[in-house]
């Protein structure tokens, strides 16, 4: 990809740093920075593309996900909040509701902070106290530490897309298996980042 | 409050990574808007989602989608997002329930229209929306105190949210705000355990299973 500023699409698949992600995707909320926006769109649309391929889409839906995914980024980015999540995971939700209302016709439910009725933390119990940066390097952290019968089933959830039942009968596992990996998986990487 | 039941880290997964179906959906997205703990694990998963996403690998782009780079920039006005709600969003404050069933409901909890199914057992079954209509079922149920619900287990999964009162059952009591996580494995028999009635919200993946002779006649008249 050419664009005015000069960002190739990197054949090769390199990494920007989360860092990088954010900052860019910050300075597209406050700014409309469009190459801010070029350089988040050549790191993450291939991947997006990719992962939703993985998830089992066709290739043609894929590409419409990924681009009114990446339309939606640029309209909404005044919304992100770099404090609260990093720009992949805020991405990733956004393609995952752009999946779910073009799949099924349906909103996903969601809490709305807004509501008498929600519950906010309690600001006492100091649990918000991490950055986001260190949250990261935790989470990849404890997320290295998992077993790898864990860690498979893990990614062919989030990955793959796939019902625990489809993950029970594609591994040859009991379902029950499937869910208390998940569990345990989960477990301890709260433990881990629990664990100061 | 004080929540001691939780949803399980595997459907919270199936949540979050949106393979849950709708009914299911709304019973989860009901407690995390009364549950931090729960709202902070669905954030954990959404992280560790991040995380892979920028790890993935890369899929070829098209010219035309390369294009989008250039594209979207210069035609889009950025909006806040506003095109996904109605400007002016719905008041359901005075249902009482939490903001994703309280969009389902017909009333507040005092003036639902339930319909008994057996004496002290009552329900009302909530619209569904989307395309997957016929995936799952999502209900309100009451039961009244010192009522016992037959004893069932499930084909597929059940969420249980307690709204008000409380029940006891083989896995502990739960109270308002708890969410029983049921799989096809476990067989309960809820009773209603104060005086006042239990008001749950259930959400089933696929129909209930009665066990007893008499329960199974019931079977029809639930539907569920």
């Amino acid at each position: 990809m050419t664009s005015p500023g000069g960002i190739r699409q990197d054949k090769t698949g390199a990494r920007a740093l989360p860092d990088d992600l954010d900052r860019d995707l910050t300075a597209v909320g406050l700014d409309q920075d469009a190459t801010a926006f070029r350089r988040l769109f050549a790191n993450l649309a291939p991947r997006l593309k990719f992962f939703l391929i993985k998830g089992g889409m066709i290739e043609s839906a894929a590409e419409d996900v990924m681009q009114e995914t990446m339309m939606k980024v640029w309209r909404k980015a005044e919304m992100y909040d770099s404090s609260k999540a990093s720009a992949s995971t805020w991405i990733y939700s956004i393609a995952r509701n752009v999946k779910i209302d073009r799949l099924r016709k349906e909103h996903r439910p969601e809490p709305d902070p807004e509501d008498p009725c929600f519950v906010a933390e309690d600001p006492e119990t100091g649990e918000q106290a991490v950055s986001r940066k260190q949250d990261r390097e935790r989470i990849q952290k404890a997320m290295a530490l998992l077993p790898p019968e864990q860690m498979t089933i893990i990614k062919m959830s989030f990955f793959e897309e796939r019902s625990h039942g489809e993950i029970a009968e594609m591994l040859e596992i009991p379902l029950g298996t499937v869910k208390s990996r998940i569990r345990l998986a989960f477990g301890k990487i709260r433990a881990e980042l629990e664990d100061l | 409050m004080s929540i001691r039941h939780h949803i399980g880290d595997d459907t919270l997964m199936a949540y979050v990574n949106g393979t849950l179906v709708e009914p299911l959906s709304v019973v989860v997205a009901t407690h995390l808007a009364i549950c931090p703990r729960c709202r902070k694990s669905a954030a954990l998963m959404e992280d560790l989602a991040g995380l892979l996403l920028m790890e993935a690998e890369t899929a070829p782009l098209s010219p035309a989608e390369e294009a989008m780079a250039d594209i979207i920039p210069s035609s889009a006005s950025p909006d806040a997002g506003n095109d996904d709600q109605p400007l002016i969003k719905p008041d359901y404050s005075n249902t009482g329930v939490p903001m994703p069933l309280a969009e389902r409901m017909p009333a507040t909890l005092d003036d639902i229209p339930w319909r008994t199914l057996i004496p002290g057992i009552s329900h009302y079954p909530l619209p569904k929306s989307g395309s997957q209509k016929n995936k799952g079922t999502l209900r309100l149920l009451k039961i009244a105190p010192g009522k016992t619900m037959p004893e069932h287990s499930h084909t597929g999964q059940e969420l249980t949210l307690i709204l008000r009162g409380s029940y006891i059952d083989d896995l502990g009591r739960f109270q308002t705000g708890d969410i029983a996580d049921l799989d096809s494995e476990t067989l309960h028999q809820p009773v209603a355990d104060t005086a006042e009635d239990c008001i749950c919200l259930i959400a089933t993946d696929a129909p209930l299973k009665f066990s007893g002779f008499f329960s199974r006649l019931l079977q029809p008249v639930f539907g569920i």
